[in-house]
């Protein structure tokens, strides 16, 4: 039994080599501007620091001013532990909320907020978010038709090895049952 | 595939190994005889599905109800503007992935029993074995097919607001180490399905020993999914994460089905249990150990961590105190079987070790629920 462990134990390790090591959540460990901060001039940027490489892709960052205005413009950057987005100039002084969702280097999406504070007014108006359409990470409701097929054709071969996998489960599955079923039933039979 | 075809293979040549077991399986109904003769009458007889099935359902009750509270508990706040993940899959995800924990602790539970019953004595054994290999190959695909469902869970937790399509399942899959190692989870479970297969069919000329290390080897990438620390130390508390899982899943699954199965039998169970009872003290210390050395260096590791004010402030050190104090509550549950119903059991005289075993397996339960909680939660303080 023990060197039965040892075996398993050791090929774990190896294994553990080829599969993508699992890392942990990212934890914020910055931001500018910084969180609760007061500020006379409102930051074009927003950008948040984390302990370690953000992944691509999937990063969101919204600013949503007093009024529930939203101020983010433009998608998220990411680079390196910062992501990163752009901010239109902000309008009426209050607290805004920085919100974020990232997915962590191992796996799993953080979401958290932070606040600032707008001491003075600025130049903003809250008339342009209607035509922001808000960041998320669905496909936009009306996409380029030519951007669609080429992710098809990106995605296709993929998307249809997932189907294929179900159809063979099932099968096999079905399989599974005949063959368990015949069994027990000869065994009846005895 | 390979999986599958070598499961269905015993199938389609069914005619020609069919003689074979006939042979084999003369002798055993006449097993069966023997043990309802001589073992507990009151198992066989009296409503046995329903007390019998109490340690499986202690298990995955406590199991789901843990970790429902601590996703409870642990609830993400709205953050405005972001499309965070609806109900179903907040809580579906999390008890999707207790489900696939506890699939794999059967699997490798049964798994181990051939060698926790020993090969000695086939007409008193066989019996046994004949309902735990259907039951192996059950669960393998309940394993295999919650692995593939999980990933679909996580693909719609990180494309929050839409339903994930096979082109995101598969870019998932392709981004994500979580999905390649729940896929190799899969794959293991397939393979295992297909070998369980042809042990249904062929008895215990199927090796024990290659059920019990492919069990053992889809287990190894769950870890994978929760998180450790990028650091010098990654290696060393991967491996302890690694040792801390297959400690847990023979322990509890070695003790459920020994509770579900065996017990009915005094006689077989006289000869399992002091085993059994080694391989379960050993386990309690490997996986405390390990656990404790996971829980307190993914803190110690993360920034912004002191270390021990924050095991009451954060939701990860919460969480790690609740598996301490579980797995505190197992000592003396083990211990009473240990050394209070074992010295009984050996005389061959009739004990309560269901109920207490159903007790031990139900803070198992529990823990396995904490412990896909811990897997998500924030390690710094809120």
């Amino acid at each position: 039994m023990l060197r039965l462990l040892t075996v398993v134990l050791l090929a774990g390790v190896a294994l553990l080599g080829t599969v993508a090591p699992a890392r942990a959540h990212n934890v914020l460990i910055g931001s500018d501007p910084e969180d609760g901060a007061r500020l006379a001039t409102a930051p074009e940027k927003i950008t948040l620091t984390f302990d370690q490489a953000v992944r691509q892709g999937f990063a969101q960052i919204t600013v949503t001013g007093p009024d529930g205005t939203r101020w983010e413009e433009g998608k998220t950057a990411v680079n390196g532990e910062k992501a990163s987005v752009a901010v239109r100039p902000l309008g009426p002084a209050g607290e805004y909320v920085v919100g974020y969702r990232i997915l962590s280097s191992d796996g799993h999406p953080v979401a958290d907020t932070l606040k600032f504070t707008l001491t003075a007014p600025g130049p903003g108006t809250a008339s342009q978010p209607a035509t922001d359409p808000p960041p998320t990470a669905a496909p936009p409701s009306t996409p380029d038709l030519s951007a669609q097929a080429a992710e098809a054709a990106q995605n296709g071969g993929a998307g249809m090895a997932v189907v294929w996998i179900v159809g063979a489960l099932v099968v096999l599955g079905g399989a599974t049952v005949v063959a368990l079923r015949r069994t027990r039933d000869r065994e009846e039979a005895k | 595939m390979t999986a599958g075809g070598s499961g269905t293979a015993p199938e389609g040549s069914g005619t020609a190994p069919g003689e074979g077991g006939t042979a084999a399986e003369g002798t055993a109904p006449g097993g069966a005889g023997v043990a309802t003769a001589t073992g507990p009458g009151i198992g066989r007889t009296g409503g046995p599905e329903g007390a019998g099935a109490l340690p499986a359902w202690g298990l995955v009750a406590g199991a789901v109800s843990a970790v429902l509270v601590a996703t409870a508990f642990g609830a993400a706040e709205a953050v405005p503007g972001i499309a965070l993940p609806g109900p179903l899959v907040e809580y579906g995800l999390p008890v999707l992935r207790v489900l696939l924990d506890l699939a794999a602790v059967a699997v490798v539970g049964l798994s181990f029993l051939p060698r926790l019953l020993g090969f000695d004595d086939p007409d008193r054994t066989e019996p046994v074995m004949r309902r735990a290999r259907p039951l192996a190959v059950s669960f393998a695909w309940a394993w295999a097919v919650l692995a593939l469902l999980t990933i679909v869970f996580l693909t719609a937790e990180l494309n929050a607001g839409a339903v994930p399509t096979p082109g995101m399942v598969a870019e998932y899959v392709n981004e994500v180490g979580a999905g390649q190692g729940l896929l190799f989870s899969a794959a293991c479970a397939l393979a295992y399905a297909g070998i369980g297969l042809l042990a249904v069919r062929f008895g215990e000329k199927v090796p024990a020993e290659l059920r019990i290390v492919i069990a053992l080897f889809g287990l190894l990438p769950i870890p994978v999914t929760g998180h450790a620390v990028e650091s010098v130390w990654h290696d060393p508390i991967m491996i302890s994460m690694e040792l801390h899982v297959l400690g847990a899943a023979a322990w509890t699954g070695g003790l459920a089905v020994i509770a579900l199965l065996v017990a009915r039998d005094r006689e077989l169970l006289a000869r399992v249990l002091p085993g059994f009872s080694r391989l379960a003290t050993l386990a309690l210390i490997v996986v405390g150990v390990s656990g404790l050395v996971n829980g307190l260096a993914t803190m110690a590791l993360t920034p912004g961590v002191a270390l021990p004010g924050d095991l009451l402030s954060s939701e990860y050190g919460l969480l790690v105190l609740v598996k301490v104090a579980l797995t505190a509550l197992l000592v003396p549950l083990a211990a009473q079987i240990r050394f209070r119903l074992l010295p009984r059991i050996e005389r061959r005289e009739g004990t309560a070790v269901a109920g207490w075993a159903a007790a031990e397996v139900t803070v198992m339960g529990m823990a396995y629920g904490i412990a896909v909680a811990l897997t998500t939660a924030q390690i710094p303080p809120a």
